[in-house]
């Protein structure tokens, strides 16, 4: 039984072209069919999950149910009735097989779970934000044939982006007019083969052919301070290039993909090495991820701490916001201590640029900005970045731990 | 809209068709010469890439190096490693170091199968480990990370419908990387069950083996990893400017001593405290060894393939079966007895059927600073291996007479006692 990674080699790549050509024409003819998007679905799912991953397969298959249950069974339910509690149980119950699946390696000395399977992240983000619209009253009209299709569209099931179930829906039931598609071809062909660029050359090269030397050169010049030595800091950006090439390239096959189905999946980096700061840097780094921690978990904590008046001062508020956000986004990544450490990081840098940027405000005379500071300020954020990145790597853990 | 398409898509078909008519191409390209330094590099790089592709290893080997099958040994870069002597006393040959850690006889077949032309009727060394013996053979992940398509894909459009290649092919099927290509397991499968491959199945090896040889051609050479060359140019420099038996075994000594101190076992320092010591506290590894055997395995049947294809392409072999370090096997509880019986089991398969340059040094465990850590060979134990290599490559040799007998891919074969090898021979003349 054959059975791929997604986007991961060339016989990939021609089977979604075979299976998306009647898709296209049909498209350009004015025509969704959803019978053929549910089968070239099913079939590239099955790719993914199946063979010998069956048993992520059969994981899979018992989350949407499970999900499904909860999402469907909240839209009901919230339309007769609104109370809080059982808002946090749904929410709780939502993101508890995540939990399970994230925490088990912890505990169980690195061994996987066995409701785990690829995505499960990506999935429990689509249905908590949905059951969270749905006590909003922004989500009105749930229908459960189109959430199966916005959890299970196969170009972003594996690694995102997390595209919102209201954004989905409006493409997912309308037709683009000829002109529009075909400039959405042309943009989908174009991030493909962008996504061909940084994930088979400049990812390869960065992750597969520098990385691994750069790391045993690393282990192998143990011994000074800390443990650190220039091995490291290359391996810091070698590390650094690698997610950001390998990540934004299987982002951009994703959207690639989308597109070519009609579907405008939003974008996930938008040049986050030209930010001049780490709070723009959130803003252009994983964007679908960062604008759902925003959305869903930043601006409710804000909103909660401020209607129950836990802080008198709103940049108080903010503070412990970031930090609280960035916690869990770190504790998602995985229960080790770097992930935490890169989470707190990070809470800890963007409370430290709010502070700047207020300080900056107030003595704005006496603070030059001209090109150099600008150009200065970018190179700050991305070696900040990159030592985050060199914790979040796991390196450290190696060179200290083992 | 066609314009507007044919913008799209244009040059995605244009690009495809380029790319796969590139390297479809059935003829060979004339790409520069692998350069010498670059040969150089390749012989001691211990590289999985090299191993696994053809274009360098072929065309170094039309020169004067020369294949030497084996695994974890040759990473040992003492200044008395085959590869420095060779270098420094400018022999007529350099050693080409084909083997790593984890590559057992199954890999070494699979390794031959593009590089037939450059055995034939010439020389090789194969260095035999005992510790590839063991109960289940060779490990399925360790065979998955030397597995070569290309190489795979030759042998199959060129394999011969016998007993010897029926047992390749399911041997490889039990190999989960078989899988690798869906279209090469399914032609795998036919050549196991004894049936001739069908005329797509023909087509598309041949494609894919076109394909991927280009691919060996224009990728295999990049980033050549380079430190194990400057190694053995360091080494070189430690080295009397004139060989001398006597002087080099003294030297080997002399390092041997210098570099072993901290250890019971007269291990390497080096080795000793790169994890052994913390296991050793444990006490974990006290008589760890006890019930190991070499006697019984799936991987006689595996070497029997190797002996199968040197015999069929005429290729005079040196085989060399290194020992334990003594002090090591002692401690470990490994048996002495069954040391002895896997010597006497694969001397038979060997010289039973013609196979006669064998430089046994399994009785040498315990010569001082013969070996550089438990179970590989350094110092004075690469001299010993010099000392009949040398003459066995550089003076001209009677071309062995081989007979091959299938029975040692018998299930019986592998799984015979030792002591029951009389016998065995009586049953089966």
């Amino acid at each position: 039984m054959l059975t791929f990674e997604p986007y991961g080699n060339p016989t990939y790549f021609a089977l979604l072209g075979v299976a998306l050509l009647p898709l296209m024409i049909g498209l350009l003819y004015g025509k969704r069919s959803r019978l053929y998007e549910t089968l070239i679905s099913i079939f590239f799912l099955v790719l993914t999950f199946g063979g010998s991953k069956w048993t992520q397969g059969v994981a899979l298959i018992i989350y949407i149910l499970y999900e499904v249950g909860l999402t469907w069974g909240y839209a009901v339910y919230r339309r007769h009735k609104n109370s809080g509690p059982f808002f946090y149980l749904m929410v709780i119950l939502a993101i508890a097989p995540l939990t399970i699946v994230k925490v088990t390696p912890a505990v169980e000395n690195g061994q996987s779970s066995l409701i785990g399977f690829l995505g499960i992240s990506y999935l429990t983000f689509r249905a908590v934000q949905t059951i969270m619209e749905t006590r909003d009253g922004t989500l009105k009209n749930y229908n459960l044939m189109t959430f199966l299709q916005f959890m299970l569209f196969f170009p972003t099931i594996s690694s995102g982006p997390i595209d919102r179930y209201r954004r989905f829906e409006k493409d997912y039931r309308s037709v683009p007019s000829r002109e529009q598609y075909l400039g959405m071809l042309q943009k989908g062909i174009r991030y493909i083969f962008v996504g061909f660029l940084y994930k088979f050359v400049l990812a390869y090269y960065f992750g597969t052919m520098l990385m691994p030397k750069l790391q045993l050169m690393a282990m192998h010049s143990r011994g000074g301070f800390l443990d650190l030595s220039w091995p490291v800091v290359g391996y810091m950006y070698a590390y650094s290039a690698d997610l950001f090439f390998d990540f934004a390239g299987y982002s951009l096959f994703a959207v690639g993909t989308s597109y070519i189905m009609g579907i405008a999946t939003p974008m996930n980096f938008n040049q986050p090495w030209r930010s001049p700061n780490i709070k723009d840097f959130w803003n252009r780094w994983h964007i679908t991820l960062s604008f759902w921690f925003r959305d869903f978990i930043y601006m409710r904590l804000v909103f909660w701490f401020m209607k129950h008046k836990i802080f008198k001062k709103p940049t108080t508020t903010a503070n412990v916001t970031y930090i609280i956000n960035m916690l869990v986004m770190g504790f998602w990544h995985g229960v080790t201590w770097y992930y935490i450490a890169y989470g707190l990081f990070h809470g800890v840098a963007l409370m430290v640029n709010d502070m700047w940027l207020r300080y900056k405000k107030k003595h704005r005379k006496s603070i030059p900005h001209n090109g150099f500071t600008q150009v200065f300020a970018i190179f700050l954020t991305a070696n900040l970045v990159c030592f985050s990145f060199l914790i979040f790597s796991g390196l450290l853990n190696k060179l200290w731990f083992n | 809209m066609a314009k507007r398409l044919l913008r799209i898509f244009g040059p995605l078909i244009l690009a495809a068709i380029l790319v796969f008519a590139v390297l479809a191409m059935p003829v060979k390209l004339g790409l520069s010469k692998v350069s010498a330094n670059r040969e150089r590099q390749a012989a001691v790089s211990l590289s999985p890439n090299v191993m696994k592709g053809k274009y360098i290893k072929e065309a170094a080997l039309k020169g004067k190096y020369v294949p030497f099958f084996g695994s974890s040994e040759w990473s040992r870069f003492d200044p008395l490693h085959p590869s420095v002597l060779a270098q420094k006393y400018n022999r007529s040959y350099r050693p080409f170091l084909l083997g790593a850690r984890g590559s057992q006889s199954l890999t070494q077949y699979f390794v031959m199968q593009n590089i037939q032309g450059e055995l034939r009727n010439k020389k090789a060394v194969f260095v035999i480990s005992p510790q590839w013996f063991v109960k289940d053979g060779t490990r399925k992940d360790a065979f998955g990370f030397y597995y070569s398509q290309l190489q795979t894909t030759e042998w199959l459009t060129h394999f011969r419908h016998d007993a010897i290649d029926q047992y390749a092919a399911k041997r490889l099927l039990q190999m989960p990387v078989a899988n690798s290509d869906h279209f090469i397991y399914q032609a795998l499968q036919r050549v196991a069950a004894g049936k001739s491959l069908t005329k797509y199945q023909r087509f598309y090896l041949e494609t894919r083996k076109n394909m991927l040889t280009h691919e060996d051609q224009f990728f295999s050479g990049i980033d050549l990893p380079s430190q194990n060359l400057n190694r053995v140019n360091k080494q070189a420099e430690k080295l009397p400017t004139h060989y001398s038996y006597s002087a080099l075994d003294e030297l080997g000594g002399r390092i041997g001593k210098a570099e072993t101190g901290n250890n019971p076992f007269r291990i390497s320092d080096k080795f000793y405290n790169h994890g052994l010591k913390q296991e050793l506290k444990k006490g974990k590894l006290k008589d760890f060894q006890k019930n190991l055997s070499y006697t019984e395995s799936p991987e006689f049947a595996d070497f029997q393939l190797c002996l199968d294809q040197f015999a069929r392409l005429n290729t005079n072999v040196m085989f060399i079966i290194p020992p334990i370090n003594a002090k090591w096997q002692k401690y470990t509880g490994l048996s002495a007895s069954m040391l002895k019986q896997f010597d006497q089991k694969i001397h038979y398969q060997l010289q039973s059927q013609g196979f006669n340059n064998i430089v046994d040094l399994s009785d040498k465990g315990n010569v001082p600073y013969f070996m550089t850590d438990t179970i590989h060979l350094g110092w004075r134990g690469w001299l010993a291996v010099d000392k009949r290599v040398n003459p066995f490559l550089t003076e001209q040799q009677q071309q062995p007479t081989y007979s091959i007998s299938d029975k040692f891919y018998s299930t019986k074969w592998q799984n015979l006692a030792p002591s029951q090898l009389k016998q065995y021979e009586n049953d089966t003349k």
